[in-house]
């Protein structure tokens, strides 16, 4: 049972969660950092309550602030959103052991798939392709170096724990891995408090598809369906859509058949996403689980009309699922654009600042989730998301052409955007004949994007 | 500072009128003397009082001395006010978490003195300074704000009045079991507690109140021609504040 839920995040996820515990009937109280004060999530809760300063790891990264704010306030569940502890097993736990209820996987599952290595071995064996990669976490410098040999060039450093593209790096030569090897053990270690890397087989001219799974505590558990998350820059999703254009209708089964089949066979539970890397002829390679909420989970909520965040609620209450594989439908295409505070003119440099005019666009098919208001002051303190712009279609140009409409009616002012540049993504053709690639971004270049942005 | 503005602030004042005359000496030795006991024990005792009692002024009757004590009006107000603003459409948000102060007793100690000093009527106010850490208010007090989510307890044996330096322990916030130090952001007189003991707090919530105990009174004042009438006109309260 759950009748109060501490909502122990900002931005926009803390308002999806707050609407997801009213709809249900929870209690919302909202935790913010003394930088989220005027937030919409605080202002709309039932009771918000500060827990720290600014700096996250007094705030939205402290366990035992966050816990105290749930006991002070009556909460009887954490709700930990997606980044900052939401797949902290050691958070979990505790959160338990507080007599508290943890909205997402139990500790020992978080414990269990922790380790992104690990992870890969452990799917593996339930029958899930792997993409060529080191054997175990890379012990120094001349153990990547072997590694990186044995598996052939290019190959992609990736940091074991955490996730967003922080610590990774593409490298194509042994000059190049050894000088990311450094880089990324410090960045991993400055975002995750660990430096444990390992190397991964980079493909070329890969696509990015996900599965969307939901599994009770009883062991039942269904697939909704995938997710192109192929529009990246420097490995931060912009653009997801679902279905991916990349797959026919029965590989597209096939894919998310097998990865629900292993999940719930090597003991998953509650809702998570299993990446694939899909090559140009169609391969999949498991990558890696994320065992929360994930930013772009609207795009599948758009497809299948199930909530995500209540279903969640609802198996972190003990519920049964209540629905089997042959219950869900899939209706449509979506698409969904993560508009951001970067100014793409400016490397994407993340942009702080008040919002003076914002005007939301609507019609059918549209929904965006965000925090933004006008009077709205943006932080510098944390990641730059401003909302996110779903858009449905009954096929993918309708939904397509519906998501180019509501970019050019969406305005903010007072803070700079990657609208524009949004804007022009969408527009271009290897988008709308759906050929994009991984590192058509790069590839193509911002500036190129950005020079159709500015004629557009 | 934004209350340097605020025209109801008065510096420390004896309240000189218009027509006093100079005293012999013994008198006014008298009077310095009466004064240093005002300033070193009387209008500290009081200033605390006034804290904790939430009212924006007191006025204590003593032989022929009166000394008046008023908060500025802005400042009487922040004191008042709970940490967080009141949320739109928050029903029973954050600002259940502030409990009302409850008024304390008015101060016997003080005006059961025996009388020792001529009749004088004295306004005190202090010297507006900045406070090192904890929530300024106006310059005359500070509040001590908690650290941390949890639950307050106050520390034992420490009632309003008691002296207090900067650091000193004021109470702790009871963070899953692990206590977290409330402490005096200056030193001074502890006033009001703006929480009850045992009340849940959030992250930088004003706990209690600490009252400024460098006082300014000058040393010389003036004898009044007549006793027990107002002797300073009455300092404008803008906006009300006092009840």
């Amino acid at each position: 049972m759950i009748e109060r839920v501490l909502i122990a995040n900002r931005g926009e996820i803390a308002v999806r969660i707050l609407r997801a515990c009213r709809a249900l009937g929870l209690g919302a109280v909202v935790a913010y950092s003394e930088a989220d004060r005027e937030s919409l999530a605080a202002q709309l809760a039932d009771e918000a309550i500060c827990i720290g300063p600014a700096d996250a790891k007094r705030s939205y990264l402290s366990p035992s602030a966050i816990i105290s704010a749930a006991v002070v306030t009556g909460c009887d569940a954490i709700h930990p959103g997606y980044g900052f502890l939401a797949e902290d097993a050691g958070f979990a736990e505790a959160v338990t052991a507080h007599g508290l209820t943890f909205v997402g996987p139990s500790a020992q599952v978080l414990e269990r798939f922790a380790s992104k290595e690990a992870t890969r071995r452990l799917l593996a064996a339930h029958g899930l392709p792997t993409i060529p990669g080191s054997e175990g976490l890379l012990a120094d410098d001349g153990h990547a170096i072997a590694e990186a040999a044995r598996i052939g060039y290019p190959v992609l450093i990736k940091p074991s724990a955490g996730g967003g593209g922080t610590g990774m790096r593409m490298v194509r030569t042994r000059r190049e891995l050894e000088a990311a090897l450094r880089v990324c053990r410090s960045e991993a270690r400055a975002a995750f408090g660990d430096d444990s890397l390992y190397l991964e087989k980079w493909l070329e001219d890969n696509r990015h598809v996900e599965i969307q799974v939901v599994v009770d505590r009883y062991g039942h558990g269904v697939h909704l369906g995938d997710r192109d998350c192929s529009v990246q820059r420097r490995h931060q999703k912009l653009v997801e859509e679902a279905p991916t254009p990349a797959l026919g209708p029965a590989d597209r089964a096939e894919l998310a058949e097998r990865a629900i089949r292993a999940v719930v066979a090597a003991g998953y539970e509650n809702i998570g996403t299993l990446e694939f890397l899909v090559d140009r002829d169609g391969r999949f390679y498991f990558i890696e689980i994320n065992c929360r909420i994930q930013v772009e989970h609207p795009v599948t909520e758009a497809l299948t009309g199930i909530d995500l965040v209540a279903t969640q609620l609802r198996i972190a209450a003990g519920e049964p699922l209540g629905f089997s594989q042959a219950d869900v439908g899939f209706a449509g295409h979506a698409v969904e654009l993560r508009i951001t505070a970067e100014d793409p003119a400016h490397e994407f440099r993340p942009q702080a600042g008040t919002v003076e005019r914002l005007l939301v666009p609507g019609g059918p098919g549209i929904r965006f989730d965000s925090h933004l208001y006008a009077g709205y002051e943006v932080p510098p303190y944390y990641d730059s998301l401003l909302g996110k712009l779903v858009a449905w279609g009954p096929d993918r140009p309708s939904a397509i052409a519906r998501a180019r409409v509501a970019l050019d009616e969406l305005q903010v002012t007072g803070v700079i955007t990657n609208r524009a540049f949004l804007r022009a993504l969408v527009g271009h053709e290897a988008f709308v004949g759906g050929h994009v690639t991984t590192n058509l971004i790069d590839r193509v270049g911002s500036a190129s994007f950005l020079a159709a942005a500015s004629r557009a | 500072m934004p209350h340097d503005a605020d025209p109801g602030r008065a510096p420390a004042d004896l309240g000189r009128e218009p027509g006093d005359r100079p005293r012999d000496p013994a008198a006014r030795l008298r009077d310095h003397a009466a004064i240093e006991r005002l300033a070193e024990d009387l209008v500290p005792a009081l200033t605390a009082k006034l804290g904790a009692s939430g009212l924006g002024e007191l006025e204590i009757r003593e032989g022929g001395w009166r000394v008046r004590l008023r908060l500025p009006a802005e400042a009487h107000a922040t004191a008042r006010r709970p940490s967080a603003p009141a949320r739109p459409g928050a029903a029973g948000g954050s600002s259940r978490l502030v409990q009302p102060a409850p008024a304390a007793p008015a101060g016997p100690a003080a005006a059961t003195r025996p009388p020792a000093v001529p009749d004088r009527a004295v306004s005190v106010q202090a010297a507006p300074q900045p406070a090192p850490g904890g929530h300024e208010h106006a310059g005359h007090r500070a509040v001590a704000v908690s650290p941390a989510v949890g639950f307050y307890r106050p520390r034992t044996g420490l009632t309003p009045g008691a002296k207090v330096r900067a650091g000193d322990r004021l109470g702790v916030v009871d963070v899953l079991g692990i206590p977290h130090d409330v402490v005096a952001p200056i030193d001074g007189l502890l006033g009001a507690a703006l929480v009850e003991p045992g009340d849940p707090v959030e992250y930088g919530q004003e706990i209690v109140m600490v009252e400024r105990l460098d006082l300014t009174v000058a040393a010389a004042g003036p004898v009044r021609a007549t006793p027990d009438v107002p002797a300073a006109p009455p300092i404008a309260a803008p906006g009300g504040a006092t009840r």
